[in-house]
């Protein structure tokens, strides 16, 4: 796939909830950047990113659209967007072990080569060895990773994260920072991150849009 | 901690004792009324030898085998068919408001009695019933009712059909009640959009990821319907076959027999379906091993659909077929109740008369008030041990125990028929004489964990900073908890008092046994009337089971409303 063709564009996206305006958006993402996006807490940085996803809550309304690689991807069903989210929480699954959740993420092939690329992945961020381990044995940090491992190899177009680091104590969170940065920008990827951090933002080097202002950009 | 010793904290401390002593006493009891008599003692009939000739006689019973093979092939195969329904339901309307719709038109099932119900089906599945007349001639060709062993066919697939419809209800209540706990609604959504993220199609996203966790919640709930239904009389008596039936009905039709001598047979039985309950329960664990092993690999094979639109489809058809069902059952119902002349195809009676409702309210004004007297005596005693309970639980700021919390589930968990005959027959040596308060106790045995169950819920959610403030305003326990306690719970305990009488309402075991004939209730009398008579004056009796639960929740919803309003 040609990363070029990753281009996200919102196109005179509006959100509205019960009738008023929450906020108005309108950009480009280039694919191996990372759009940053501000805001105070109940601004809609949440509810943007469930509306690129395609899981708008029923409360919401949106007007405008949403081009991937210059398709108009906004009616397409969430499962088919090829976007991925990575949350706060990690939300691993209990059920399965640290290579279970990351293989749940993984396209199907052949079994032997995705054993290879989890164990690769695992050692790339540190993990080595953590394959049968369950998620609930892990830290913080470790889940954290163990979940973007989980979303880098589903092999997404766009990854939008939502405060991923927020719940990690500061040295950890600057760590963990800068391995998701290096893996997005690696694999160019479009990312959007929703941060409430400058210091993310700085990271970021990319556009900042504050969303309580969006005619900032 | 200062030790408070007025009437009402002593009363409080010895209330978990008084409660569990209730329920665990006559189990025990009734479990070796049928013990002893299994084994050949049975004193009053002046046999006091121990030998096996009950087990014996119970073997050599023709059809035995066919009762044990109905008896587990009817209960595990309809709460097989609920499971999967309810999973088809829950993943395909996940996070849609239709789930919401379809809880609210299911939960007035789950409180008809399995009675009313068993009724009801076999009215609609009859040779001549609404479903055959709707489709005759048109469809089947049919110019009189068709020649057909239903709804008593010797395989049980009425009483598959009559478990699942009642189970389905259940089952979905709660895995609904688990998804709407705060931490586990935030997880399970969480993931659910994790998965879809993740390209998994919608189906495939809730089996794959929200499933896995959603079963621990559901488990215990599918348990005990395995263990009510192995074991259950009204369904299997009114929708079964009877040559043989299930085991359980076969006990109850020797212990009642004029032969007295049925009874070493009969006890005998009620051990062996024990040993079925648990077989079924063993088989079911076995079950879910097995899914366990197979599934586990495909959960991360990465397939990301496994026909979701079929499937999908598939619910929608299953969904509707069903509502259509429980709709066309009601609608036979009222039709019976007023029918006159109705002859064979049409779908309408030929004339409507109220003559049904006016002889059966004629001959019902005393069962109707003993029905009420006994489900209130029972709900209140029950009602009034729990909220003790669990105050003497927050008194004691500790949790009751889980061995004290099981006993309290005892009675919904050992199969009814096993002990019930017991306690009659330890009542009869004993020459206990009160008829009324048996069947009341009898009645508190399954009334008591539902009181207890809902109400322990909003109990320990209460905020005890309220009875805090008020205690350190000089207020006693008693007046704290009567008026700070109790106003905040009164959606809850009005809730739990409909739910008692409920369920009161639907008891037939209980009832019929420690009645011994002389109180009848609503639902006794509309098991009587089934099996013969007439299909109209049974219609009237099946939607006055029904109402009459309803009337009680329609009181529980409407008085907050009019009395505990805020006033402005
Ligand atoms: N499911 C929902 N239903 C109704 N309102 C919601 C829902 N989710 C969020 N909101 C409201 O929408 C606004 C934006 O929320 P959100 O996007 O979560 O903000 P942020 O992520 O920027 O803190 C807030 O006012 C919030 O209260
Ligand atoms: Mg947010």
């Amino acid at each position: 796939m040609d990363p070029a063709n990753n281009m996200l564009s919102i196109q005179n996206l509006c959100i509205y909830k019960n009738e008023s305006r929450l906020f108005t958006l309108d950009t480009n993402v280039l694919a191996g950047e990372i759009l940053t996006i501000m805001g105070p807490s109940g601004s809609g940085k949440s509810t943007l990113l469930s509306w690129l996803s395609g899981m708008l809550d029923p409360a919401f309304t949106a007007e405008g659209k949403l081009l991937l690689g210059g398709q108009d991807i906004s009616q397409t069903a969430s499962h088919l967007r090829r976007i991925a989210l990575l949350f706060q929480d990690p939300l691993l699954f209990n059920h399965l072990t640290v290579a279970g959740n990351i293989e749940f993420g993984m396209q199907a092939s052949q079994s032997s080569s995705k054993k290879q690329r989890i164990s690769k992945a695992l050692a790339s961020v540190d993990l080595s060895g953590m394959e049968t381990r369950a998620p609930k044995s892990l830290s913080g940090g470790q889940q954290a990773r163990v979940a973007l491992l989980r979303v880098l190899l589903n092999e997404p177009r766009v990854i939008l994260l939502d405060e991923p680091f927020s719940k990690l104590d500061s040295q950890l969170r600057q760590a963990t920072r800068e391995l998701v940065f290096e893996q997005i920008r690696q694999r160019g990827l479009t990312a959007i991150l929703v941060t409430h951090d400058q210091s993310d933002a700085d990271a970021a080097a990319g556009k900042v849009i504050n969303l309580s202002n969006p005619r900032s950009t | 901690m200062i030790v408070d010793t007025s009437l009402f904290t002593r009363w409080v401390k010895f209330s978990p004792s008084i409660l569990i002593t209730l329920l665990i006493m006559p189990v025990v009891a009734g479990l070796l009324g049928v013990i002893l008599p299994a084994f050949g003692w049975l004193p009053a009939l002046g046999e006091d030898t121990v030998d096996l000739r009950g087990f014996e006689a119970l073997f050599a019973t023709p059809g035995f085998v066919k009762m044990l093979a109905l008896s587990f092939s009817t209960s595990f195969v309809s709460t097989f068919f609920a499971v999967l329904l309810s999973i088809l339901i829950l993943g395909n309307y996940f996070n849609s408001k239709l789930l919401g719709h379809i809880q609210t038109l299911l939960g007035p099932i789950l409180v008809i009695p399995h009675a009313a119900a068993a009724i009801a089906i076999g009215f609609l599945i009859a040779p001549s019933g609404l479903i055959m007349r709707l489709f005759s001639p048109w469809l089947s060709g049919a110019e009189l009712p068709p020649d057909i062993l239903l709804p008593n066919d010797p395989y049980g697939f009425s009483i598959i059909l009559g478990l699942t419809l009642k189970e389905l209800p259940f089952i979905l209540l709660m895995a609904m009640a688990a998804m709407q706990q705060k931490e586990i609604k935030q997880a399970i959504e969480g993931q659910y959009k994790v998965a879809l993220s993740l390209g998994y199609h919608p189906f495939t996203s809730f089996c794959k990821a929200v499933l896995p966790m959603l079963y621990p919640f559901i488990r215990l709930p599918i348990y005990a319907i395995l263990a009510y239904s192995s074991a259950s009389i009204e369904i299997p008596l009114i929708l079964g076959p009877n040559t043989p039936p299930t085991l359980a009905v076969a006990i109850m039709q020797w212990f009642n027999d004029v032969d007295l001598h049925l009874r070493i047979q009969a006890s005998a039985g009620a051990l062996v379906q024990i040993m079925l309950t648990l077989c079924v329960l063993f088989t079911w664990w076995l079950l879910e091993q097995c899914v366990k092993r197979v599934c586990l690999s495909s959960l991360i094979n990465g397939r990301r659909t496994y026909a979701d639109v079929t499937w999908k489809f598939l619910t929608h058809c299953i969904t509707l077929v069903v509502l259509f069902a429980i709709v066309l059952a009601l609608i036979g119902l009222v039709l019976w109740s007023f029918a006159g002349y109705w002859s064979f195809p049409k779908a309408y009676p030929d004339q409507l008369v109220t003559q049904h409702w006016q002889s059966a309210l004629q001959q019902l004004p005393e069962t109707i008030s003993d029905t009420i007297l006994v489900a209130l005596a029972a709900t209140g005693v029950a009602l009034f041990l729990a909220l003790f309970t669990l105050e003497a639980e927050q008194q004691r700021r500790t949790q009751l125990s889980s061995f004290t919390s099981l006993m309290i589930y005892l009675p919904l968990l050992v199969p009814s028929i096993a002990f019930l005959f017991g306690i009659v027959w330890v009542k009869e040596i004993i020459g206990i004489n009160a008829v009324f308060s048996m069947v009341v106790v009898g009645h508190l045995l399954f009334v008591m964990p539902y009181v207890f169950l809902s109400l322990a819920t909003s109990y320990r959610k209460l905020d005890l900073r309220y009875a805090k403030v008020a205690a350190s305003l000089g207020r006693s326990p008693w007046s704290v908890f009567y008026s700070v306690k109790l106003p905040q719970l009164m959606p809850p305990i009005l809730f739990s008092s409909a739910l008692g009488l409920a369920i009161s309402f639907s008891q037939y075991l209980p009832t019929l046994l420690l009645g011994g004939g002389r109180i009848n209730t609503l639902t006794t009398e509309a098991v009587a009337i089934a099996s013969g008579a007439s299909r109209r004056i049974s219609a009237v009796y099946v939607i006055l089971q029904i109402l009459l639960p309803a009337f009680g929740f329609i009181l529980a919803w409407l008085i907050p409303k009019l009395f505990f309003r805020p006033r402005y």
